[in-house]
């Protein structure tokens, strides 16, 4: 007995004070990042995500499998913290239980339940790492790059935690020391009892001893393992989906630095440069990634054979965050000053510009890391800092400055798209005229795009149809710098911004339309920060509305299949996800069908980011992949709102050679389509030419 | 080595632009950005220092009502420092009055190389910067696609109707550049930041010693360009390579 206490309590201070060492090292280290200001969105919002992310298992319950057994594993853990509770009684007083419960039988059950439960969930993730083993699959494995012999390892601890459970439950059974004895209840102890009852009381009292021992040193190893790998995340992700952004690090970007010359000296450093410019958020965001690889399965660089995947860049700042350790630790300025930047060495240049900002990562992600923000900030630092980027950007960077548009077409020819109309649109030189309900946001490629003009005239006619007001700034609109800013151009963004927003007050808009999801985007949720705060819809959304209203009754001009692409700023960025589909839906002829990679789980057409305005020289091209899958449906059109996405998947299928056979179209066109033909009904005339 | 970049404001070209009623010439009242075309001079300065090992890259303009956002841009490239002519007496100066002008400010930093473009891209005459060379006494080449500094000697490839010329000529000289000879830089933060602070000497005519008074050279009268022909329009019906390859022979250019 006294041995038995002497080792078990020798164990368990040898691990907990490694553990704990290492926990504090951490806690020091992830706290040393820069503050991150963001505004405080209160225990209700953090409550909620721990309730249904972490509790719930939401995101990983996505995918069905791998979910169902984390979903297991994970409640196995919390459920058999009572076990440890009774392991430890044990050392002391071999008829412990638990007071008061000790001896239900619905605790016996539940914790044989999960005890199986945990089992049968190590086989389901045996199976899926066998089956998706990198050294195999390559860069088709989700793990490909993770530390897969390390997850081998904790598999093979947390069987060693289960058995060595049972087979001293067992044999408390037998020695009579069991809290549920003779309990058909405890049913997996109660059966491996029967098993060992055999070898008589004595080799059970034994095998009760060294396996009670083996668990207690199987779990205080297993807690120093934790801290030491990726396994981190148990302990971490509850505090990391407590503090991340909600509803989720999507749409707007998080940061948006003061840049006014007044406020800012020489030394100011914007974005990141070196690990230490992560905010502690970032940098708790890097020490609990899983390395689980769902962020690197769906992304649009790392599938078309490029050299990003989001797991691969997290696992590289953490490992650089370690290895920077006592650097940060230490706060000297001069080491900070001489340190490397993070790229080209750590980062590399290619993996930092691949990036769309389509946000399937982040949107994958089980333990809520954001991706997107810190990519972007490492872009603002190369951007505004070193002035390090991909040469051809500099030509829509500075088309945006002086012209005001990426094509660098200028503000003159902003209203040639109207001369297609057989009405006029209002447009605004001092302030919206009265009576006008909208100030319909063109954008840069809706007023200067040849395929981007013709979604502008579909929208503008339906609109003008179904008796909506609306306006344009003409000349005066100007690019919403979504574009600078994705690339980390936040000086040129907020020049932009800025301006527009006095433009936008001057004029007095209230309500904005906007056919781009990334001018929705930018003005509905980033131009707020910046002082501009204006009520701002997508025509999808609009669309929607005036068809389920009845004030747009699309004809029965069309009829065939259509496959819906999601824009990334529409649908994952917005969660606009049924309007457009609802707008299809009410097209008496349209049979719609989905892609596999639909709604949360869209696939990037490749132009975002301002990826629009790089080269695409590595692997497959993003379009291309996206419009195989488009075609694959069968559809013969492929429908979409956003003109950036119209462009890529229009200029694939034109490459595709299916240009003859499958039409790349906006839904206001497909809507304006179904009105053309005779068949429209005659209490609803057309009123659109054809020559777009 | 110090080399002298010209650069011209000018209003921006995407603009709607007017003339002034009475004398015909550019209005360039309002805000005015650095011409595109004086991006490359300034970059291929930049590198040039920079590979001479050191020396100050200065910026030359004339511009009215004090204007520098222009010149702000190029010292956000990197270049040192700038002098700006700005005199209400200029206002709508010929080509030879703002070759004297900036031959004059030129002098006061003595440079071993002189920088400009071909030609600006809203006056067009092009003849500004032969000018210069001729009244400092200096050699020029112009038309430069490359430019590269040997020993006291400037290698300039020159580019012409067939293909370019080599030329060799001993410093200090004039050399204009065409838009290719280098990719301009897009300034960094940093570089925005510390143009704020950096010096812009602004002097008049007279602190120039120019005398001004009534330019030698006026516009009488401005007319619309002729409007250009719609071109033909040849949908390929299986036969457009041999339609195109036609249309090049009649052109004599195959
Ligand atoms: S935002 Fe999209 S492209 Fe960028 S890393 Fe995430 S998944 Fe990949
Ligand atoms: S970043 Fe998130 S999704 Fe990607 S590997 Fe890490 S935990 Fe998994």
């Amino acid at each position: 007995m006294v041995g038995r206490i002497v080792i078990g309590l020798a164990i368990t201070i040898v691990c907990f004070a490694v553990a704990g060492r290492r926990f504090f090292w951490l806690s020091r280290l992830i706290r040393s990042g820069a503050p991150a200001k963001r505004p405080y969105q209160g225990l209700r919002k953090a409550a909620e995500a721990e309730v249904v992310e972490v509790a719930g298992q939401k995101k990983l319950l996505q995918w069905t499998i791998p979910g169902l057994a984390h979903f297991f594993t994970m409640w196995g853990f919390t459920v058999l913290l009572l076990t440890i509770i009774e392991a430890y009684g044990a050392l002391f007083n071999q008829n412990f239980a638990i007071p008061f419960i000790g001896h239900w039988s619905a605790v016996g059950f539940l914790e044989d339940f999960f005890s199986v439960a945990v089992l049968v969930s190590l086989l389901v993730f045996t199976g899926i790492r066998i089956k998706n083993a990198p050294a195999r699959k390559q860069r088709q494995s989700r793990f490909y790059g993770s530390h897969t012999g390390a997850a081998w390892l904790v598999l093979m601890m947390i069987a060693l935690v289960i058995i060595t459970l049972l087979i001293y439950r067992a044999a408390q059974e037998n020695t009579g020391h069991f809290p549920f004895q003779g309990d058909w209840w405890a049913f997996a102890s109660l059966g491996v009892a029967k098993v060992l009852a055999p070898l008589g009381t004595g080799v059970n009292s034994v095998i009760e001893n060294v396996a009670l021992l083996a668990n207690i040193a199987v779990i205080t190893g297993f807690l120093v393992f934790v801290s030491y790998s990726k396994h981190l995340h148990i302990f971490l992700a509850p505090i990391n989906v407590g503090t991340s952004r909600r509803p989720r690090a999507l749409g707007g970007l998080d940061k948006t630095p003061d840049m006014d010359m007044e406020n800012i000296s020489e030394d100011t450093v914007f974005g990141v440069g070196k690990i230490e410019d992560f905010t502690w958020k970032q940098m708790l965001d890097f020490s609990t990634c899983t390395e689980c690889g769902r962020c690197q399965s769906v992304c649009p660089a790392w599938t078309t054979d490029k050299p990003l995947s989001p797991k691969l860049l997290i696992m590289g700042l953490r490992d650089n965050m370690f290895a920077s350790a006592d650097r940060l630790l230490s706060k000297d300025s001069g080491e900070a000053a001489e340190a490397e930047t993070l790229v080209p060495t750590v980062i590399d240049p290619d993996v930092l510009w691949s990036c769309t900002t389509c946000g399937s990562c982040v949107e994958q992600c089980p333990v809520d890391i954001e991706h997107v923000d810190a990519i972007v900030d490492m872009r603002r630092y190369e951007v505004l800092m070193e002035s390090r980027f991909p040469q051809e950007a500099n030509l829509f960077l500075r088309n945006i400055e002086n012209q005001g548009d990426p094509w660098g077409l200028g503000g003159a020819k902003r209203l040639e798209w109207t001369e297609a109309l057989d009405f006029d649109v209002p447009v605004v030189t001092s302030s919206i005229p009265d009576g006008v309900e909208y100030l319909y946001w063109v954008g840069c490629a809706g007023a200067l795009d040849d395929r981007g003009k013709k979604q502008a005239q579909a929208t503008a006619r339906m609109l003008h149809r179904a008796g909506v007001t609306f306006a344009v700034l003409g000349p005066k609109e100007s690019c919403t710098g979504d574009p600078a800013r994705r690339f980390g151009n936040e000086y040129l963004f907020q020049e932009v911004a800025k301006a527009n927003i006095e433009t936008l007050k001057e004029v007095g808009a209230v309500k904005i339309v906007a056919t781009c999801p990334h001018c929705f985007n930018t003005i509905k949720n980033e131009y707020p920060a910046l002082g501009g705060e204006f009520e701002v819809i997508h025509h999808a959304e609009l669309l929607a509305h005036l068809v389920n209203n009845g004030k747009l009754v699309p004809g029965g001009g069309y009829s065939g299949t259509v496959t819906y692409h999601d824009p990334c700023y529409l649908g994952r960025h917005n969660r606009v996800f049924d309007e457009p589909r609802d707008v299809i839906d009410a097209i008496p002829g349209a049979k719609q069908v989905e892609m596999g990679r639909c709604r949360e789980k869209g696939f990037c057409c490749g132009a975002g980011g301002a990826r629009m305005w790089m080269e695409e020289n590595i692997g497959k091209r993003v379009n291309m992949d996206r419009t195989d899958e488009a075609l694959g449906t069968g559809a013969d059109i492929v429908s979409t709102a956003c003109p950036f996405c119209m462009i890529m998947l229009d200029d694939a299928v034109q490459a595709s050679g299916k240009g003859d056979e499958v039409r790349v179209m906006d839904i206001s066109q497909l809507v304006e389509e179904s009105l053309l033909s005779g068949s429209a009904p005659s209490s609803a005339p057309a009123n659109a030419s054809d020559d777009a | 080595m110090n080399v002298v970049v010209c650069v011209k404001q000018i209003p921006d070209p995407a603009a709607p632009q007017s003339l002034e009623p009475g004398t015909h010439t550019l209005d360039r009242s309002g805000k005015l950005i650095l011409d595109d075309s004086d991006a490359y001079g300034v970059e291929m300065a930049l590198q040039l220092a920079e590979q001479a090992g050191g020396g100050d890259v200065t910026l030359v303009s004339m511009a009215p009502n004090g204007e520098t956002s222009g010149l702000r841009t190029a010292l956000a490239m990197g270049a040192a420092s700038a002098v700006l002519v700005s005199d209400d007496a200029l206002k709508g100066a010929d080509a030879l009055t703002t070759a004297k002008v900036l031959a004059a400010a030129i002098k006061k930093s003595n440079p071993d190389l002189i920088l400009t473009a071909t030609e600006s891209s809203d006056g067009y005459t092009g003849t500004v910067p032969v000018q210069i060379a001729e009244l400092l006494g200096l050699p020029s080449i112009t038309f430069a696609k490359s430019v590269v500094i040997e020993g006291g000697n400037v290698k300039v490839q020159r580019q012409t109707e067939s293909g370019y010329d080599d030329v060799v000529a001993p410093l200090p000289l004039l050399v204009t550049v065409t838009a290719g000879v280098v990719e301009p830089r897009y300034p960094s933060f940093k570089g925005i930041m510390a143009a704020k602070s950096k010096p812009v000497e602004t002097v008049t005519a007279s602190d120039l010693g120019i005398a001004t008074g009534a330019a030698g050279q006026e516009i009488t009268s401005v007319v619309d360009a002729e409007a250009r022909a719609a071109g033909e329009i040849v949908v390929d019906d299986g036969d457009g390579a041999q339609r195109i390859v036609a249309f090049l022979e009649e052109l004599k250019l195959v």
